[in-house]
């Protein structure tokens, strides 16, 4: 009990601090002081602040005007500056007395989601009044052009999110050394891996020093879908139906950064460095794409910006490569490979990831038991921690997905089927998908047509009920590629989504020693 | 990680998943601004309809007021050049040329000597400028305003020069021939508005006083709601010039340029624009769809169709259907129409309530013999010159490229739809990287002609 007291002391205090700054609030003098940047200095100790604004082009601009931290970090005056003061210094008193700065997540802070909520869309266009200045580039031209025109979901932040803060990482330009430091001297395989029956092997990419494991399934049949009773439970998930699929393979992990920077490197489209260069048929524009019949692949152009988000790469899952890319990886995967390699199906996927479960999690539990504790689950619920063995989410994911290594497996030997980063499936999406199933199906593909594809899987995004083995979500191509400037918009890469892997499948067939 | 927002209706229309086209977000671009930037509202969306003091109308004076002295600059100096800086000319004291730039000498020598000959205008050989740089020589060559005249393909690049040297504009439509181009219009517009500049364009019936007083009438209510509209552009054979020995393709094709769609836009952008504009203007609206189809029956040279027909459909449900035709011996017609829930009118000078009594007719002014006229007093070909003066000197707003990017990229859409046989939505169009013609443009061989494939639509059936 005595931290109930603490709690009661720590708000008694905290209300006399804001009552104390909200009076000396009141005169114009202390106004004016508590908005210096020296002022500022005194609390936010993490020093790369001030070092990153001195680099930036906020700091040394042309006309030599120095833009101050309140400028960008408070609204204008007369547009909520003082409820926004006071809001902001509240939580920075509370903390700078209570909170360890050591601790906090810098890097998150830094990224559009969260820097949007102290960085004042309306002080950006305050002073940047005239958006199409003589000087502007033809690339900046387009992309205001694209600005203007959807002003009501667009922050300048998405694009210019290093201009207060220096952060080489984070230029929003186009990336043309991408992925080129990808393994040099290293023995190279000759061979892809030799498989003869439905047990599990290690694939080897010919041509490369890289190599992931792949689990044999042994298919069969489960419940596809939550009973209605599940805790959490989103519409879309029923009716649950019985569903059998058949023996395949899968990819222990997500595809990692080294498996997918080897097809990178193997067909990234040689000399391009956009994807609008080079002649288009006059149809292109309205023509669905083919995926068939292609004979030598063509790999993805240059990204814009940094696809692994400074996260690092190595065993951390790939992300941001659109479906498309990932369709195409597989393409080419079974080609260097001799086998089938795909995306998986839902069923697929679903099967998978329950490990011959039917509950909620493949072990034991369901979402409330993991929930983020109010003020009285703390004082009397019991910790259960049990979900971090197994799945990267919110909780301990740092904001950023992980290396497969933090988790352990699921029943079937796979790994952040769960969590990490959601995972592209084969079928399209539609909320009543499994309505249209019959009990007993085998090998459902989901819809014949759509418009955006399955993804499953929860990310490091997601609170526990989002990373049930059942929660089903889809892709949102128009919203994740938002702030792409380029014209036509990337059909490899993704602007405006980084939560989102893959996995790849190898169909148990002749090729691999079904008889 | 939510489907809230996930909307059914995206699975019911198909499998034509478009790449990152949606059906939805692209409102700010769907309802058209007037000249001066002004937004105009929606006739049909049941929004109160516009008052008189709301729209943006040209000054639309007899002459431009006295002034500053304006230099301007003419690039292209074919007919429609010659013909501009003589408009120009005309449209107050003080104002005059002083640089003329084309690719082809004789343009200029001809230009040169209209000028003379009708203004007494002399322009110093020394600026004039041959070459496709020339139009960059002409911004630099201390003049004020410049008249870009050149074929459209050149425009966009034209006028982007213009604006980032702080240079009034007048330019001729169409001002591109594709997305790319339309895109970098509509971003030059916005750095000529950041600097004041006043830019007006060959849409010369937003200059026509009978047309003026008509949309006057129809956006402040006269005949109701707009539920449906037509244009038309059809008439004879337009011109051709067929190549010569001593020109080479470049030249070939420029001098030809009608008849080529990467330097016109095809004649639905090139000349039905004037149309689809008018309907634009009139409605406050763009269509966000176009399902067309288009032959080449007759046609001599270059690589165009020479008909048209396009459904446009709105996001309302409304339809403009457009029809454009360069085939002599066929019924002619160069004319919009417009159809309320209160009555119809021509656009140009009648009104008609529903049972098709005449509710309102524009006075002309009266001739010698004392029977109205058959035209405005002053000619909008004038008219726009006088209003572009008039608005430059007396610092009054009007900037006519957004509205004129965005009829180009209307005809466009037409076109693409009539050359694939697809549904083509504007915003794909918003979207698309379409360009024609060259990046870079040399006065030579090219290669181009012999390959020029004339579209057709849609796949070949079974034998």
């Amino acid at each position: 009990m005595g931290s109930f007291f603490r709690n009661k002391l720590l708000l008694l205090i905290l209300t006399g601090f804001i009552a104390g700054i909200g009076l000396t609030l009141l005169s114009h003098k202390g106004i004016e002081a508590t908005s210096t940047n020296g002022f500022c200095e005194v609390c936010h100790v993490h020093p790369h602040v001030f070092n990153s604004w001195k680099r930036s082009t906020h700091y040394d601009t042309p006309s030599g005007i120095k833009v101050d931290c309140v400028e960008c970090h408070l609204p204008p005056k007369g547009e909520g500056y003082l409820t926004e003061k006071i809001k902001l210094g509240a939580k920075d008193i509370y903390g700078f007395l209570f909170k360890d700065s050591a601790e906090f997540n810098w890097e998150a802070r830094r990224t559009v989601e969260v820097a949007q909520h102290f960085t004042y869309q309306e002080s950006c266009v305050k002073c940047h009044e005239n958006l199409f200045p003589r000087t502007l580039t033809k690339e900046g031209q387009e992309a205001h052009l694209y600005y203007t025109q959807k002003e009501d979901e667009l922050l300048c932040l998405n694009c210019h999110i290093d201009v207060g803060h220096y952060d080489p990482n984070r230029k929003h330009d186009k990336n043309v050394g991408f992925g080129g430091q990808a393994s040099a001297s290293q023995e190279r395989f000759t061979q892809p891996a030799q498989v003869t029956s439905l047990e599990g092997y290690t694939e080897t990419i010919p041509g490369t020093a890289v190599s992931f494991k792949m689990i044999a399934l042994p298919g069969g049949s489960f419940r596809m879908g939550s009973p209605e009773n599940e805790p959490f439970r989103k519409e879309d998930e029923g009716p649950a139906r019985e569903v059998t699929v058949s023996p395949f393979f899968m990819a222990e992990t997500e595809v990692t950064w080294d498996e997918f920077l080897a097809f990178y490197a193997a067909t990234a489209a040689e000399g391009r460095s956009t994807d609008t260069e080079g002649a288009r048929a006059l149809n292109d524009s309205v023509q669905t794409r083919s995926l068939e019949g292609v004979d030598a692949i063509t790999g993805p152009t240059p990204p814009y910006g940094q696809p692994d988000q400074n996260w690092g790469m190595g065993s951390r899952p790939a992300i941001t490569m659109s479906y498309y890319a990932a369709e195409t990886y597989c393409q080419w995967l079974s080609q260097v490979t001799g086998k089938n390699y795909r995306l998986p199906t839902e069923a697929e996927w679903e099967f998978a990831a329950r490990g011959g479960t039917q509950t909620p999690y493949f072990f034991e539990g369901e979402p409330r038991d993991f929930m983020k504790k109010g003020f009285f689950g703390r004082l009397f619920g019991k910790e259960n921690d049990l979900i971090s063995q197994y799945i990267i989410y919110e909780a301990n994911s740092m904001s950023r997905t992980q290396t497969p290594d933090k988790v352990e497996a699921n029943p079937f030997g796979l790994k952040n089927m769960l969590g990490n980063a959601a995972e592209y499936c084969a079928d399209w999406y539609a909320p009543d998908a499994y309505s249209l199933l019959t009990d007993g199906a085998t090998n459902p593909r989901g819809p014949a047509t759509g418009q955006e594809h399955v993804i499953r899987g929860g990310t490091f995004k997601s609170d526990p009920t989002w990373v049930r083995s059942a929660a089903r979500d889809h892709t949102q191509t128009e919203a994740w590629l938002k702030t792409d400037p380029q014209m036509p918009k990337s059909k490899w890469w993704l602007s405006d989504c980084n939560h989102v892997s893959f996995r790849v499948v190898c169909d148990f067939d002749e090729k691999t020693g079904k008889k | 990680m939510s489907n809230n927002n996930f909307s059914r209706r995206k699975f019911i229309t198909g499998a034509a998943a478009v790449g990152a086209a949606g059906v939805v977000g692209f409102n700010p671009l769907v309802s058209c601004s007037a000249g001066g930037g002004q937004k105009s509202g929606s006739l049909i969306t049941g929004q109160p309809f516009k008052k008189l003091d709301e729209l943006f109308i040209p000054p639309l004076l007899d002459k431009a007021p006295d002034g500053q002295p304006l230099k301007a600059g003419v690039v292209g100096c074919g007919g429609r050049g010659t013909g501009a800086a003589l408009n120009w000319l005309g449209a107050g004291p003080n104002v005059t040329i002083t640089a003329l730039g084309d690719v082809f000498q004789d343009r200029i020598d001809g230009c040169k000597a209209k000028i003379k000959a009708d203004y007494n205008v002399e322009v110093a050989e020394e600026n004039c400028f041959v070459g496709f740089d020339a139009f960059q020589k002409v911004i630099d060559s201390g003049v004020d305003v410049v008249l870009l005249c050149t074929p459209p393909v050149f425009r966009a690049a034209h006028f982007e020069a213009a604006v980032k040297a702080s240079k009034h504009v007048f330019m001729e439509k169409p001002v591109a021939v594709d997305p790319a181009g339309v895109r970098s219009v509509l971003a030059s517009a916005k750095m000529a508005d950041s600097q004041g500049l006043k830019v007006v364009c060959g849409t010369q019936r937003h200059h026509q006083r009978d047309y003026v007083e008509v949309y006057k009438q129809v956006a402040t209510g006269a005949i109701g709601d707009i539920i449906s509209a037509n244009a038309y552009w059809n008439q004879n054979k337009l011109w051709h010039r067929n190549p010569q020995a001593d020109w080479s393709e470049m030249e070939c094709m420029i001098r030809d340029w009608v008849n080529w769609t990467w330097l016109s836009g095809d004649h639905i952008v090139e000349q039905h624009v004037h149309n689809l504009d008018v309907i634009n203007w009139f409605t406050g609206l763009y269509p966000t769809s176009a399902v067309g189809f288009g032959s080449r029956q007759r046609r001599v040279t270059g690589d165009q169709f020479d008909n048209f027909s396009v459904d446009f459909v709105y996001d309302n449900g409304m339809h403009m259907h457009s029809m454009c035709r360069q085939i002599n011996g066929c019924e002619n017609n160069v004319s919009e129409y417009i159809r309320g829930t209160k009555g119809y009118t021509n656009c140009q000078n009648k009104i008609y309530d529903l049972a098709g009594n005449e509710i309102y007719s524009f006075p002309y002014s009266l001739d010698e013999s004392g029977s109205p006229k058959k035209s405005v007093d002053v000619n909008p070909y004038d008219q726009e010159h006088i209003d572009l003066v008039t608005c430059i000197r007396e610092d009054k707003p009007i900037n006519e490229a957004e509205a004129t990017a965005m009829s180009c990229m209307v005809a466009i859409m037409g076109r693409v739809s009539a050359y694939t046989g697809k549904k083509v939505t504007l915003e794909e169009m918003m979207n698309s990287d379409l360009k024609l013609g060259p990046d870079t443009f040399i006065m030579g061989d090219v290669g181009y002609m012999k390959n020029a494939v004339i579209p057709v639509a849609g796949e070949a059936a079974n034998e």
